[in-house]
């Protein structure tokens, strides 16, 4: 028991160790040079525009809406998947009525422009 | 050695601070999240208690499934909900949801 | 298993998304009208289909689901109840909510879920089935798009049910975990009187109170009740409430049935609560659907006091309410939503001179709420009569004295709406009822009367049902 959390401590005390190792003989190594353009925030090397705080746009809310529903349905299919030999015929045709629910709920989503990016 | 009174400590606190945040939380959303910790507060629960006292069927285990996807159900309708009362009042704090008094 | 005892929930599915599939193929512009009336005939159609079940006594899905008298009872009621909303609703919907189509199949999963809860036999069904339903409420009541008192409403429904589910859960899962099962009559087997059980029940037991709004759980109903499209507000009055009676009754008598003497007193003390706050504060009420929100928490309260009695009599008793205020409540508020029809508006106020305009709909509301009241010879007097015997021979006679009281003096502000309608009308504009609407008045009107003069049927019927538990 205590070996095991002991491997566990030494991953812990090597993952201090390795980056403040690194950081640590790049400060010593790197020439020190600041400048205007150095303390600028790195966003892909292009110059940042206007503030930190917006507004996203609302599709974005749509989509992770659509998606978060669909996405935790996925569980189920897991545990159908694991046991699907022992489960026979019966749970294959249930588990494809389940699917056909939600394919009728992603069409209505669908039809109704939840997926259109506007 | 870990056992099952550890799990359910650890339980208890996390809806205690489920509830805690529930009842001082000011904007609807940080409402919604406390609701989130209330609800993995009883997994961890139902799950502790399913390898612990049953060890053999996983009924708790299932129950788990279920409360994660309604939990994502119901957070996915909070969250359509409040787009709208930003979208009506231009505010997401709690206190402001004050058209009808009794 | 045997597939054939789960036909009327498949069918009530099916239904839901035939609307759903229905209201994409139709145009946009063209009225989506007839999705309200194939809604209503289908529920209408699994109605009378559902009597031919009565009798069975089995169990699907390894004992997860049972179908019984009792279930039957309240699947009848919920659908019912449905197809009486859909029918007066459908002139609402077209005035005021866009996506009708969405509206009338989130009724039916509303309605699926009830049927689900009422067949539950362990707790992750009935887990289910009440999420499923309350999900489908929160987006209802959060429905009227233009009005901002519904996203409002919607709003405090969803944080305060998702709560108090969540805490349900937690006392679910001491449950679970103290007597390791979740199928209500092993619990029964295993429960005894240990601190972490009767937390775990008494967690359950306020999870419940949550979606019965007993006081003190029942903040939320007034403002829900006042912001909700009129017709959720009615499903909500009269199904959610029935629903979580079905599993309390389940979960109270069968799993936690050898520790009634710590929940009783408990249970008494709530439902006298309900009824003394539900009825003293609806008095001061101007809103029409606060009103009965108020006095929906006061009915809660008598309903509940049957569960003390904890015998086939009380069972008996509520079941009986439960219809006997079905009925009531969709007259009242099919009242209501043709008076917001005609003045956009839910103010008492607003029913001046009803009877003048259409003297059937100002008959049709004093019955139901006196009904409600318990005068004879409304059903509401026959009901409250089954309840307070079956509570007063087990001793409760104090809960009896003051339903007593409360009912008389409830007579009071539901006399003061009568009173309105009979006054002089503030306005001369004409006043149309849809046909429908109409229909569901005339028989919430039959039904109030018919009940309360011949008691009998119904009687029968409720006591053959409360006995599949014992």
């Amino acid at each position: 028991m205590l070996q095991e959390f002991g491997n566990v401590g030494l991953l812990l005390i090597v993952a201090l160790v390795f980056p403040l190792l690194a950081l640590g003989t790049a400060f010593l190594l790197r020439p020190r040079d600041p400048g205007v353009e150095k303390s600028l925030p790195y966003e892909c090397g292009v110059d940042t525009v206007g503030t930190t705080w917006v507004q996203f746009r609302a599709s974005y809310f749509l989509y992770a809406l659509v998606f978060v529903a669909f996405d935790v349905e996925t569980v189920f299919l897991y545990l159908w998947a694991i046991k699907f030999q022992e489960l026979g015929t019966f749970a294959f045709v249930e588990m494809f009525i389940f699917l056909s629910i939600l394919l009728v709920g992603l069409g209505y989503a669908w039809k109704k422009g939840a997926l259109e990016w506007k | 050695m870990i056992g099952l009174a550890h799990f359910l400590t650890v339980a208890a606190m996390v809806f205690a601070i489920g509830l805690y945040g529930l009842l001082t939380k000011r904007t609807v959303v940080g409402i919604l999240m406390s609701i989130e910790l209330m609800l993995n507060a009883v997994n961890i629960n139902l799950i502790a208690f399913s390898r612990f006292i049953t060890p053999d069927v996983l009924t708790g285990q299932v129950f788990v499934i279920f409360t994660i996807a309604v939990a994502a159900a119901e957070v996915a309708i909070g969250l359509a909900m409040v787009f709208r009362v930003y979208r009506d009042r231009n505010t997401v704090h709690a206190a402001r949801l004050n058209e009808m008094r009794w | 298993m045997n597939i054939a005892l789960l036909t009327s929930e498949i069918a009530v599915l099916v239904l839901g998304l035939l609307i759903i599939i229905f209201d994409v193929l139709i145009p946009r512009q063209e009225t989506h009208r007839s999705l309200g009336y194939i809604a209503a005939c289908g529920v209408l159609a699994i109605l009378v289909h559902s009597m031919t079940q009565y009798g069975a006594a089995a169990t699907v899905y390894q004992g997860l689901f049972v179908v019984d008298n009792l279930a039957l009872f309240f699947k009848q009621l919920f659908l019912a109840a449905t197809f009486l909303t859909l029918l007066f609703s459908v002139e609402y919907v077209e005035k005021w909510i866009q996506n009708s189509g969405e509206f009338y199949a989130l009724l039916l999963f509303a309605l699926l879920g009830m049927m689900v809860m009422a067949s539950a036999n362990d707790l992750i069904t009935m887990f289910i089935g009440m999420e499923l339903m309350a999900i489908v409420f929160y987006a209802l009541v959060g429905f009227e798009l233009r009005s901002k008192k519904s996203s409002e409403a919607g709003m405090k429904y969803l944080m305060l049910g998702a709560a108090s589910s969540a805490i349900m859960l937690y006392g679910m899962s001491w449950v679970y975990g103290f007597t390791g099962s979740l199928v209500l009559s092993q619990i029964a087997v295993k429960a005894t009187a240990s601190p972490a059980m009767l937390l775990g029940m008494g967690l359950m037991l306020a999870g419940l109170c949550f979606k019965l709004s007993i006081v003190p759980f029942h903040m939320w109903a007034p403002d829900v009740y006042e912001g909700a499209p009129t017709p959720i507000t009615a499903m909500l009055a009269m199904g959610s409430k029935a629903a979580a009676f079905a599993v309390l009754i389940r979960v109270f008598l069968i799993a936690f049935s050898d520790l009634q003497e710590y929940w009783a007193t408990i249970v008494s003390l709530l439902a006298a609560a309900s009824m003394i706050v539900g009825i003293v504060v609806a008095i001061w009420q101007t809103n029409i659907k606060r009103m009965l929100a108020y006095s929906s928490i006061a009915q809660a309260g008598y309903i509940l006091s049957g569960l003390l009695a904890g015998n086939v009599a009380g069972v008996k008793g509520m079941l009986f309410y439960a219809v006997l205020y079905m009925f009531a409540t969709a007259g009242a508020f099919a009242v209501s939503t043709a008076v917001k029809n005609h003045n956009g508006s839910d103010e008492i106020e607003g029913f001046s001179g009803l009877a003048q305009k259409s003297p059937l709909l100002a008959v049709v509301m004093t019955i139901s709420l006196l009904s409600m009241a318990g005068l004879p010879p409304m059903a509401g007097f026959v009901g409250k009569l089954y309840l307070f015997t079956a509570i007063a021979d087990k001793g409760y006679l104090w809960l009896v004295i003051l339903g007593f009281v409360m009912s008389m003096i409830s007579v009071y502000y539901y006399m003061l709406v009568v009173k309105t309608m009979y006054s002089k009308a503030r306005d001369q504009q004409e006043f149309v009822v849809r046909g429908s609407l109409q229909v569901v008045a005339v028989i919430s009107l039959l039904a109030s009367l018919f009940i309360g003069i011949y008691p009998g049927p119904l009687a029968k019927l409720a006591n053959f049902a409360a006995q599949a538990l014992w």
